[in-house]
Parts: structure tokens; sequence; C-alpha cells
């Protein structure tokens, strides 16, 4: 039984890929990217339709409450099960590794629940990119049937997702910097300690450096996702540019290795390191050095 | 050689132009952050060697260090592509 469903696994492997690839003939992976509206909402301006990247969204947040409700809210304290040690185990992560880092004591019950929910929602979708999912606007016919291609997406390794989760750690920072020392004192504190003279240089460098915060909080979870991505299609795709099925052995292990990596350490690591810097930026708004 | 035929050539020498280019730049910046990456974790090496005791806290530090570094790369990355789409 074990071993069937294995087959069968390896042949619905097998069927994703290359078959999005032989199709088109050509293979150009910044295809994968391209979002096709799926259910068109256009409110005025607003363009709210639902793509690829939103459906991906969409079951992130679903399966990111169901990792919280089932390991953290059903059935606790009874007997120490396998279950409630995971769960107690992402808290702990969370509590001493993310907002303990950052965050001052005065400020963690107000904003764990805010950098918690960051990495275990973005390591949620990250990890759901790299699980193959019938979400795609390839399709194949199977007994008649037109089914979508199983995929690899990530909705993080789209700059909106990522700029609109760094747009909300900016927000809270200058929010809570301005609710802690005043409007006046919270602008000051940006300011370092260097002689006045130095003040047009140094000025100018802070608030840019402050906008340089939102660019690189989003670009790093981007591309890093981005990149993994393109590396594992790439791989894949070399043996359909080069026809020549022999490159397989070569191509297929190295997208393999990527892929490994790319699930072993890089999912988690960019989860954390997100929540992290949130919690430090959100922090250091609220006690300034000096 | 006509000129359609040499405007042909042109376009494919840029596009070769483009790949040199992007090759390189992602080649450059990820020495940086190889260096950069080897500088953690030797450290990280080096400071548990001496202090067992502290890995559980210095690990949280050195996994920001390493993401912090690695960024680097995709900035390079990024800029890579948009100078190869722009252009």
């Amino acid at each position: 039984m074990r071993r069937r469903s294995a087959l069968v696994l390896t042949f619905l492997l097998a069927l994703t890929l290359p078959q999005a690839a032989l199709a088109k003939g050509e293979f150009d992976p910044a295809e994968e990217w391209e979002l096709h509206e799926w259910v068109p909402i256009h409110i005025g301006p607003l363009d709210l339709s639902i793509n690829k990247a939103v459906a991906y969204l969409l079951l992130g947040a679903l399966v990111s409450c169901v990792i919280g409700i089932v390991f953290m809210r059903v059935k606790i304290g009874g007997g120490p099960g396998r279950r409630q040690a995971l769960g107690e185990q992402i808290y702990e992560i969370a509590q001493t590794q993310v907002a303990e880092q950052g965050l001052p004591t005065k400020a963690i019950g107000r904003w764990f629940p805010y950098v918690a929910t960051l990495m275990v929602f973005i390591w949620t979708v990250n990890m759901l990119g790299f699980i193959p999912l019938p979400l795609s606007d390839e399709k194949v016919e199977i007994g008649g049937v037109e089914v979508p291609t199983l995929a690899i997406f990530a909705a993080t390794s789209t700059i909106s997702v990522t700029l609109a989760l760094a747009l909300m750690t900016w927000m809270f920072t200058h929010i809570e910097g301005i609710r802690a020392n005043g409007v006046v004192g919270y602008f000051k504190s940006w300011i370092p300690d260097v002689p006045k003279a130095m003040y047009p240089l140094i000025i100018p460098l802070e608030i840019l450096g402050q906008f340089m915060r939102l660019i690189s909080l989003s670009v790093r979870l981007y591309a890093n996702m981005l990149a993994g991505h393109m590396l594992i299609l790439t791989f894949i795709g070399l043996i359909f540019v080069l026809e020549n099925v022999f490159l397989a052995v070569v191509a297929v292990p190295a997208a393999t290795a990527f892929y490994l990596f790319e699930v072993v350490i890089v999912v988690s690591i960019q989860a954390y390191i997100f929540a992290a810097l949130s919690a430090i930026y959100i922090g250091s708004a609220i006690e300034p050095e000096h | 050689m006509s000129l359609s035929l040499l405007a042909a050539e042109a376009a494919g020498n840029v596009d070769a132009g483009k790949a040199i280019a992007l090759a390189l730049g992602i080649g450059l910046g990820s020495l940086g952050a190889g260096i950069g990456i080897g500088n953690i974790f030797g450290s990280m090496i080096q400071a548990v060697a001496r202090q067992p005791e502290l890995r559980g806290e210095l690990q949280g530090i050195q996994w920001l260090g390493f993401a912090l570094t690695e960024a680097v790369v995709f900035y390079g990355l990024i800029g890579g592509l948009l100078a190869y789409v722009l252009i």
C-alpha cells in the first residue's frame, strides 16, 4: 500500500514541471511569476482580484490559524503529549528567540502577538511554497477532466506581499515610537550623538536609513524566496532548454539539493529573521539607545 | 552583409553583454557575501569553543548575522535583474 502511494506520488511529481515546460516548447522561468486573474474583483481603481498569489496567501492564513489552534489551543494541559510539546517549542522560539531579543520588557505584552503571528504566518506561506499544490495557471487533462498542474509557488516570492508585511512593521514602529516618546522626543532619538556641524550630513542619512529599512526588510524575504524557486526551476528547465534527457542525471540531484536547502534552512531562517527584525525595530523605537 | 543581418547581430551581442554583466555582478556579489558568511560561522565556532555554555544565546545572533549578510547577494540579484529588464 505504501509502495503504491509512493509510486503515485512520483508519477504526479514527474507530471508537474516537465508537462508545464514541454507544453510551452520553450522554457522561461519568469512566466511562473506572471499572475493571471482568477476571480476579477475591481472596486474603482482598486484591483482586488484573486490570483495565484492571493490564493496561496489565503491558504497560508488558513493553515497558520489551524497550526495555532491545533498545537496551542485544543486539549492542552491533560498530559504533555508530542503535539503539546511541539506547540510549546514554537511558542518558546517566538518568545525567547524573537520577542525577548528585540522588545523591551514593558512592550512584550503588547507586541508579542504581532511578532509571533508574523513568524508563524511567514513560515507557513514559505513552506506552502515548497509543497507541490494544484494551484497554477497551467492545465492538464487527467481522464478527460481539466485540472491545474501541481506546481510550487510561494506568495512571499512576489514583492507586493512582502512589501505589505514590511509596511505594517514600519508603520507600527513609528506609531509606537511616537506613542512612547512623543513626536519631538521620537524624531530627536533618530539623531545620533555627533557634533552639530555634522547635522546636515547625518540627518538626511538617518531619514534615508528609515526608508532603507522598509526596502531591506521586504526585499530580503522576496529575493530569498524568488531565488530559491528560480534555482530549482532553472535546473529542471535546463533539461528542456538543451533538449537532452541525460542532463537529468545532473540537473535533478542539483535541484533536489537546492530544494532541501531551501526547505530545511532558508524557509525557517527567513521567517525568524523577519519576525526578529520587526521586534528589534519596534523595540528600538520604544526605547531609543540615546 | 545586409543591414538587417547586422542589426540582428548587434541585438544578439547586446543580449550576450547583458548575460555577462548579470553573471559578473552576481558572481562578485556572492564573493563578498561568501567571505562575510564564512566570517560569521568562523567566529561562532571560536566563540563556542571558548565558552560552550553560551551556544544558545549566540545562536540567535549568528542566524541574524547570517541572514543580514546573505541578503546582500539578493540586493545584487534584484539590481541585476532590474538592469537586465530595463536596459
